[in-house]
């Protein structure tokens, strides 16, 4: 029997039960889940749209994914009943995907974490008391205080980290005055090295412009299922014969793969290999732009002399990557000949294979050949409207020391500067930073941690050891909105307002058609849920002060600073944490806008602003609109100019070889692909309809794929007796999970595939809790070699029906 | 009165399924795969790894097609199947008496019974939702982040679908058993 609960109805529910407050929970059940019996969905949770009284309409940002795609909220007599896209938003024009359809099943999960909470079980078993805010502000700063005591004001001794998000800065903002030098964040197990691959080619990591692109190469990235506005609503309306040649690149054939006009399937890993190849052949066949390059690249002769020599032939290639020599040929001959309107698609992905940092290097100097870098049709910079920025804190602690790092001893010019990785980025290594704490290789010891918006449980591989380093923590305070499996191991669990119940701080996204986009309070926030920016200005304002005493206690600097006895005068000036969170979101929007006219008041009312956006906005059919006319379009910022220090395409960085790392990509054999007998490749990625773990338990979207099913090539599969929905155990040296089987002809007989975001062990999760396979129980933590990033296609598992 | 019909430009589709979510949400539509309006289909590939067929593997996005001569209106023994005044097939929930003729007669499955109501029920192209409020788009057109459908007046000759099917070659599904479809997929 299924109890049918239309949104109206729940949401009655849900507001009687915060008025009853806590009496009708006990204290060890907060979640909403266990009040169910069922773990089926309620069959009657969408409702109805224009059936209320007042209806509203607010337009506000998607959260589902990182895209920030532009929405307008229906909202009727205070119920949020449908997410409509806003068409002036250049971004995103006028789409939302079915994640964003589905943003309501955020805001009205009934799983939301809805209370301040103190861990009252074991670490990872999920039990909570629910306790005000005050009190658990008031458990975090004895915490807190009683850590930075017993270390001597060493800051550092707490580690800070955040997922993506329009509010990540805010959070950042309270790392910075708390004054840690321990920040990760999802660099290291993202986009890492492909930002920073283009960056130190071509000096930004560039847009594409898909929309006048006539030829596009897409290796590793699959825009029909890991959706990115506006490439993935610019590339399909033109394959298939219809104006742009789409060239798909991918060991798997994806939805990308069927929507292309040619499908490569290539050996996982190998993607340097094939990019070489093609710069063999335009190189020797002298195909590329020789004025372009001329004016604009450094190290040309050199990196020519590095392909040829080496012979990066397509038949070299062929053998490495699988795809046949000739097509490689032709594919850099077509490049060349549709250049600068050809685009070697860059993507944005975590790293899949060690050599990814090289790949990138390799992709953007192969799109520089054909002249394509900031032109219409082949990448772009793009132009932005500058926002001005608000205050923030940083004051200096002496005694807080550097991050947590450890640099090769006996460390020789040319190799690598750190036991696990040769540079240190702004984000550093997730998994480099969680080993050595693991390892006890920490210049000092780490005791606790504030986690905002971020599920290092599930987002990073190898999820047993993050587990060991969550326990090991003395403190661990998280910020979220949903009870995700880093929650479950929560000492202090602070619940955040979803999206549709916050204004956030305004964004600006630059392009070739630039424009201010905001995100606003679609409704007010559900239980006790606030944003963060007020719940760092709550905890701020008891634990800025404590704080502030333990520097005084061990900080000889801050002791000779107040000495004069001005101490109250210099606290307030240096030290005190609650100025930065003083004001509302709603008036820092404000203050950082203000010098465009009428920029904040568009923000309200269309969520959009841009410069003569009144006068440029027009509807042009019942599907498109015009942002800006052609003629104001910002293809090109520089003229082709790279955005390097240099103001040069940089093909030979000697500074990096002095770090142990190849001045120019190289191929070497141990990039080589194989798998040992009876063993395949593991593969992960993204999905049109699931953002990772991030919407694992919306009933709307698990209502169109309930699990993930594991990609096993159907001859294999007949061999070993697996048939479609047969339950497999997927083994590693890391660990195992188990999931059902999709016999397909879509994959290589010696790899499997699964979707990412599956698996979880939170019991608070009704809907995703053990719902399929978890990848990182099962990848191992294998460490890119430049920034420690974590690579995903590295694993070899086993597969046995179970 | 307008005459509604919508054009689909299908080889857009990559069958992301944003259009059956917009659907549930704004028509309130039970959850369950069995209980949709609207849906993409797909052709298993054929072939082996490598060697597949690209073209084998498309995605055909449908709903009901609204015909001009509609096989569930004439077989409907209680006049609950009709046509409104824009042309759109429609289930009068108080006349269906569940007896699932139409669902038979139907050659495209666009119908499925909704449990709460125990009648059937079908895609409306939103017109007790959006066009009842004076919206000129379905939820799935306006949605679409590749912009499959365009919605239209077909008796108006200066409509966007008007202009399409007058100047794009297009056909319709199960043309030949003359239920006249105002779904057209555009080649």
């Amino acid at each position: 029997m299924q109890i049918e609960v239309s949104r109206r109805k729940f949401l009655q529910g849900t507001v009687a039960m915060s008025v009853a407050g806590g009496s009708a929970l006990s204290v060890t059940n907060l979640f909403a889940s266990h009040e169910h019996e069922s773990h089926a969905i309620a069959k009657s949770i969408t409702t109805k749209t224009g059936e209320a009284k007042e209806v509203k309409h607010i337009p506000t940002l998607c959260e589902m994914c990182v895209n920030k795609c532009a929405a307008i909220a229906r909202v009727e007599d205070g119920i949020v009943t449908k997410l409509d896209p806003n068409p002036m938003f250049p971004k995103s024009r006028n789409m939302l995907c079915p994640r964003g359809n589905a943003g309501i099943q955020a805001l009205y999960d009934p799983d939301r974490l809805k209370y301040p909470m103190i861990r009252t079980g074991e670490k990872g078993e999920g039990k909570f008391k629910r306790v005000t805010w005050d009190e658990a502000f008031k458990y975090i700063t004895e915490k807190t205080t009683k850590i930075l005591d017993e270390e001597q004001d060493n800051r550092s001794s707490f580690l800070f980290c955040a997922g993506e998000g329009m509010a990540e800065h805010t959070f950042k903002t309270f790392y910075q005055a708390f004054g840690s030098s321990n920040w990760l964040n999802h660099a290291s197990i993202c986009l890492q090295t492909v930002a920073s691959g283009y960056g130190v080619t071509i000096g930004a990591y560039p847009q594409a412009d898909l929309e006048n692109a006539e030829y596009i190469i897409m290796a590793g990235a699959n825009r029909a299922e890991a959706i990115v506005t506006p490439d993935t609503m610019d590339a399909f309306k033109r394959t298939k014969g219809r104006g742009a040649k789409l060239i798909c690149v991918d060991p798997r054939f994806t939805n990308t793969a069927a929507k292309s006009d040619k499908w490569l399937a290539i050996k996982p890993g190998t993607d340097l290999a094939f990019v070489l190849a093609l710069t063999y052949v335009v190189l020797t066949e002298e195909l590329y732009d020789k004025a372009y390059v001329e004016k604009y690249f450094a190290g040309f002769e050199a990196y020519k002399k590095h392909v040829v020599t080496n012979s990066y032939t397509p038949l070299w290639a062929s053998e490495i990557t699988g795809i046949k020599a000739k097509d490689i040929t032709t594919i850099a001959r077509e490049f060349m000949a549709h250049a600068p309107k050809a685009v070697y698609y860059p993507g944005r992905r975590s790293t899949f294979a060690q050599n990814d940092f090289q790949l990138r290097r390799a992709m953007a100097i192969f799109q520089g050949l054909g002249g394509g870098i900031d032109t219409k049709g082949g990448l772009i910079f793009g132009d932005k409207i500058s926002l001005k920025g608000h205050e923030s804190l940083i004051p200096m602690y002496d005694k807080a020391k550097s991050r947590a790092v450890t640099k090769k001893a006996n460390h020789k010019e040319g190799e690598a500067g750190y036991d696990d990785c040769a540079v240190i980025s702004g984000g550093g290594s997730w998994l480099g930073w969680r080993n050595r704490f693991l390892e006890g290789k920490m210049p000092y010891k780490v005791r606790g941690m504030f986690c905002y918006k971020h599920n290092p449980m599930m987002n990073m591989p190898n999820t047993a050891k993050t587990a060991k380093m969550l326990k090991a923590m003395e403190l661990v305070v998280c910020i979220d909105t949903m009870p995700s499996d880093t929650v479950m191991y929560a000492d202090v669990v602070l619940p955040e307002c979803t999206y549709l119940e916050r204004t956030d701080p305004v964004k600006t996204f630059g392009g070739v058609e630039p424009s201010i986009a905001q995100r606003n309070r679609v409704v007010d926030p559900l239980f006790e849920t606030k944003p963060v920016n007020e719940i760092l200005r709550g905890l701020t304002a008891q634990l800025s002060r404590p704080l502030f005493d333990i520097t005084k206690k061990y900080d000889e600097e801050v002791q000779d600073s107040i000495a004069d006895g001005n101490e109250e005068e210099f606290y307030k000036e240096e030290y005190d944490m609650t100025k930065i969170y003083a004001y509302d979101q709603e008036e820092l929007n404000e203050h950082a806008v203000h010098k465009y006219h009428g920029a904040a008041e568009a923000l309200e009312k269309h969520g959009v602003f841009y410069p003569k956006m009144d006068l440029y906005f027009k509807q042009l059919s019942v599907n498109e609109h015009q942002y800006y006319p052609e003629k104001e379009k910002s293809y090109s910022v520089g003229g082709g100019k790279p955005k390097t220090p240099s103001g040069k395409l940089e093909c030979n960085l000697a500074n990096l070889a002095s770090k142990g790392i190849d001045p120019m990509p190289t191929w070497k054999d141990e990039f080589n692909f194989s798998v040992p007998q009876g063993k395949f490749r593991l593969l992960t990625g993204r999905h049109a309809q699931f953002t990772q773990s991030g919407t694992s338990n919306n009933a709307v979207l698990r209502d169109l794929m309930p699990e993930n099913y594991i990609w096993i090539n159907k001859r294999e599969a007949k061999k070993q007796g697996i048939e479609f929905g047969d339950k497999v155990e997927v083994s590693s040296r890391t660990g195992s999970t188990i999931i059902r089987a999709y016999p397909t002809e879509k994959i290589a007989p010696d790899q499997v595939f699964f979707v990412h975001g599956f698996g979880e062990e939170s019991s608070a999760l009704t809907w995703a809790f053990k719902n399929g396979g978890n990848d990182n129980a099962v990848i191992e933590d294998v460490l890119e070699p430049v920034y420690g990033a974590a690579a995903m296609h590295e694993t070899n598992v086993e597969i046995r029906k179970v | 009165m307008a005459r509604y019909g919508m054009a689909l430009d299908y080889k857009n589709c990559i069958n992301c399924k944003a259009c059956e979510v917009a659907c549930k949400e704004e028509n309130g539509v039970l959850m369950g795969a069995d209980k949709h309006r609207i849906w993409v289909g797909v052709n298993e590939i054929s072939g082996e790894y490598p060697l597949l067929d690209i073209v084998s593997h498309s995605f055909q996005p449908s709903q009901c097609q609204h015909c001009d001569e509609a096989p569930c209106q004439m077989v409907c023994p209680t006049n609950a199947t009709y046509y409104d005044e824009f042309h759109v097939v429609r289930v009068d929930s108080d006349k269906c008496i569940l007896c699932s003729y139409c669902m038979n007669a139907c050659p495209y499955d666009a119908r499925y019974v909704d449990d709460r109501t125990m009648t059937v029920d079908k895609c409306t192209f939103c017109s007790d939702t959006r066009l009842a409020r004076g919206e000129t788009t379905t939820a799935c057109q306006n949605t679409c982040p590749t912009k499959v459908r365009t919605f239209g007046d077909l008796d108006d000759p200066e409509s966007e679908i008007s202009e399409l099917l007058r100047t794009r070659e297009h056909f319709s599904l199960k043309a030949n058993l003359g239920t006249k479809p105002k779904l057209f997929y555009l080649t």
